[in-house]
């Protein structure tokens, strides 16, 4: 025993060893560059001469440039939308195939285009959303109106479709996660509860929402962290466009470095979403881990 | 009574749900099949032709899918399997041997997690510009490799917490070297969970758009996404049936991987995202 106690402390020696690829890895792939753009964005540079100090012009720039104040609206969109459309979905979908005989079948439509790529999402729905595409075709034969209208050519609106299609691809995930969360719902208190006569939406409303409470927090939270960083399905269906009219901050960091080469512009914007993101995760992490304790 | 009524009412609703959910893989599946020479636009719901494997052929040979396809599949299998390797390491050097301060050493790395790729495109472009890595393979691999550590080394930690300290014990009092320890009895044992963390990221590199946007440009580099995007921005150049082809072509990986793997899967979400 001495000795397994004397190999253990040597273990103690050992484990930088094994600790020091990831470590390594993430500062020098994740931490120096992060820290690196966080001095960019204080800066003005084009990338090719040195960095010069700016102070907060580029923060300033981002708050009055009516094209970034535009995107950044439309990033508060894209977080309100995907809050709200794909987690109801989610929920939805969720409680009607808990417990439902075939319920794992019945999920599978909408688990399907998870596994689809953003760029996939993108290239189908922008066939779809195209004037007078399947959309509007389908319009078109029953009669309704907006058969012919252009769902991506004009702001707000070609973000709140793009938001549709992000929809399409998000909602099974969610209903996996609460389903998830179903099943760590004790059953017996729900059997009590069904004796006493709840039912349906009652039943739901007052025993089993209560409980889905810390699965929802981190549903909502991975949205809004995933919407902040929206990027793929917008540079597939739109590019931002037309104009900047469906930018995402995301996408307006991409195009200020690497289109316009103002590398110091896209740094902030950045940061910024770093830090809102940050502020989410940490938001979200601590009803976790609050959770996490009561239990 | 009323409880086999509220069933078949769920039943329908989620069949109607589900059948709106598909329609969009309808219209990709039926317009990606139809010939290429006299599409008509007009008509997108009806099916027309079956031409899907020429179509796929011609995607291929437009976006140059040979090379990207090689290219991904690299990535998507190489980046995550080192990922894995790291994460498990690190999992346990905190965890077994108790690195000191690990806790600490635990959360840099998950810290990881939380930078927007936005956050370092900019330098990793400068940086591999200036060292050769730009339009690299290898130089691919090591960003995604790095991209993947943290989440794998979450969720090793997390697994490895759970397995009783007296297996450690026993091991060092039978001898084994730290290394075998963990060759041979921790990684085995966390199969699973390596195999949770493999598929999800595997899918993650897969899918990836921005690295490769900004970090290569060459068709033997360059990742199937960027490829497709390429496909598509050219709308004059590829016909739109093409351009549905190649979306669907590079779904399909994702897709059966996902469908094989469903439980699995699952379960390394909940894994990761408790």
């Amino acid at each position: 025993m001495s000795s397994a106690v004397r190999d253990a402390r040597t273990g103690g020696r050992a484990a930088p060893l094994f600790g020091l690829p990831a470590v390594g890895v993430v500062a020098l792939l994740l931490y120096v560059p992060f820290l690196w753009t966080t001095y960019v964005s204080f800066t003005d540079y084009d990338g090719l001469e040195s960095p010069v100090w700016s102070g907060l012009t580029n923060y300033k720039a981002m708050f009055s440039d009516p094209d970034l104040i535009g995107a950044l609206t439309n990033t508060l969109l894209w977080v309100v939308g995907m809050v709200t459309l794909p987690v109801a979905l989610g929920l939805v979908i969720a409680v009607l195939t808990y417990g439902h005989r075939w319920g794992t079948w019945l999920r599978l439509p909408f688990l399907l285009p998870y596994a689809i790529s953003g760029v996939a999402v993108g290239v189908i729905w922008g066939f779809v959303l195209q004037p007078d595409g399947a959309l509007g075709q389908a319009l078109g034969f029953f009669g309704l109106p907006g058969a012919s209208t252009g769902w991506l050519q004009a702001g707000p609106g070609n973000t709140l479709m793009m938001i549709v299609a992000v929809t399409w691809q998000a909602a099974g995930v969610n209903a996996l996660l609460f389903v998830v969360g179903l099943q760590s719902i004790p059953a017996e208190p729900l059997e009590a509860a069904r004796l006493d006569g709840a039912e349906g939406f009652r039943l739901f409303a007052h025993h089993l929402w209560p409980q889905l409470r810390p699965i929802t927090t981190v549903v909502i939270g991975l949205s809004i962290v995933g919407s902040l960083k929206t990027f793929d399905v917008v540079w597939v269906m739109t590019q931002g466009g037309p104009g900047t009219s469906s930018e995402t901050l995301a996408l307006s960091m991409y195009k200020e470095t690497f289109v316009l080469n103002d590398y110091g512009q896209g740094a902030a914007i950045a940061l910024f979403l770093s830090l809102v993101t940050f502020a989410a995760s940490v938001l979200y992490l601590r009803y976790q881990l609050a959770d996490g304790d009561s239990r | 009574m009323k409880n086999t009524s509220s069933g078949s009412v769920r039943t329908v609703l989620l069949a109607v749900l589900g059948l709106i959910w598909l329609l969009p893989v309808y219209l990709l599946v039926v317009n990606a099949a139809k010939p290429v020479d006299g599409y008509n636009a007009a008509t997108v719901w009806k099916p027309d032709g079956f031409s899907l494997f020429a179509n796929f052929a011609d995607a291929w040979d437009k976006a140059a899918l040979g090379g990207t396809v090689l290219a991904t599949t690299l990535y998507s299998v190489v980046a995550p399997v080192l990922a894995v390797l790291i994460g498990a390491a690190a999992g346990y050097a905190i965890v077994v041997l108790r690195l000191r301060r690990g806790f600490l050493w635990f959360v840099f790395i998950f810290g990881g997690t939380i930078f927007p790729l936005q956050m370092v495109l900019m330098p990793l472009f400068s940086g591999y510009a200036s060292s050769g890595l730009y339009d690299t393979r290898l130089g691919m691999v090591v960003v995604y490799t790095a991209i993947s550590v943290p989440f794998s080394a979450f969720v090793m930690r997390n697994f490895f917490t759970g397995i009783a300290r007296s297996v450690f014990e026993a091991a060092i009092v039978d001898g084994g070297s730290l290394f075998r320890i963990f060759r041979s009895i921790y990684l085995p044992m966390a199969g699973s969970a390596l195999a949770a963390i493999f598929i999800l990221q595997a899918t993650f590199v897969w899918n990836d758009l921005l690295l490769g946007l900004t970090l290569s440009q060459s068709d033997s580099v360059r990742p199937i996404m960027p490829a497709l995007t390429g496909l598509q921005s050219t709308y004059g150049g590829a016909a739109l049936p093409t351009v549905l082809a190649g979306g669907l072509l590079v779904s399909l990986p994702t897709v059966v991987l996902f469908l094989a793997a469903q439980r699995f899967f699952s379960r390394g979400l909940a894994l990761g995202q408790f």
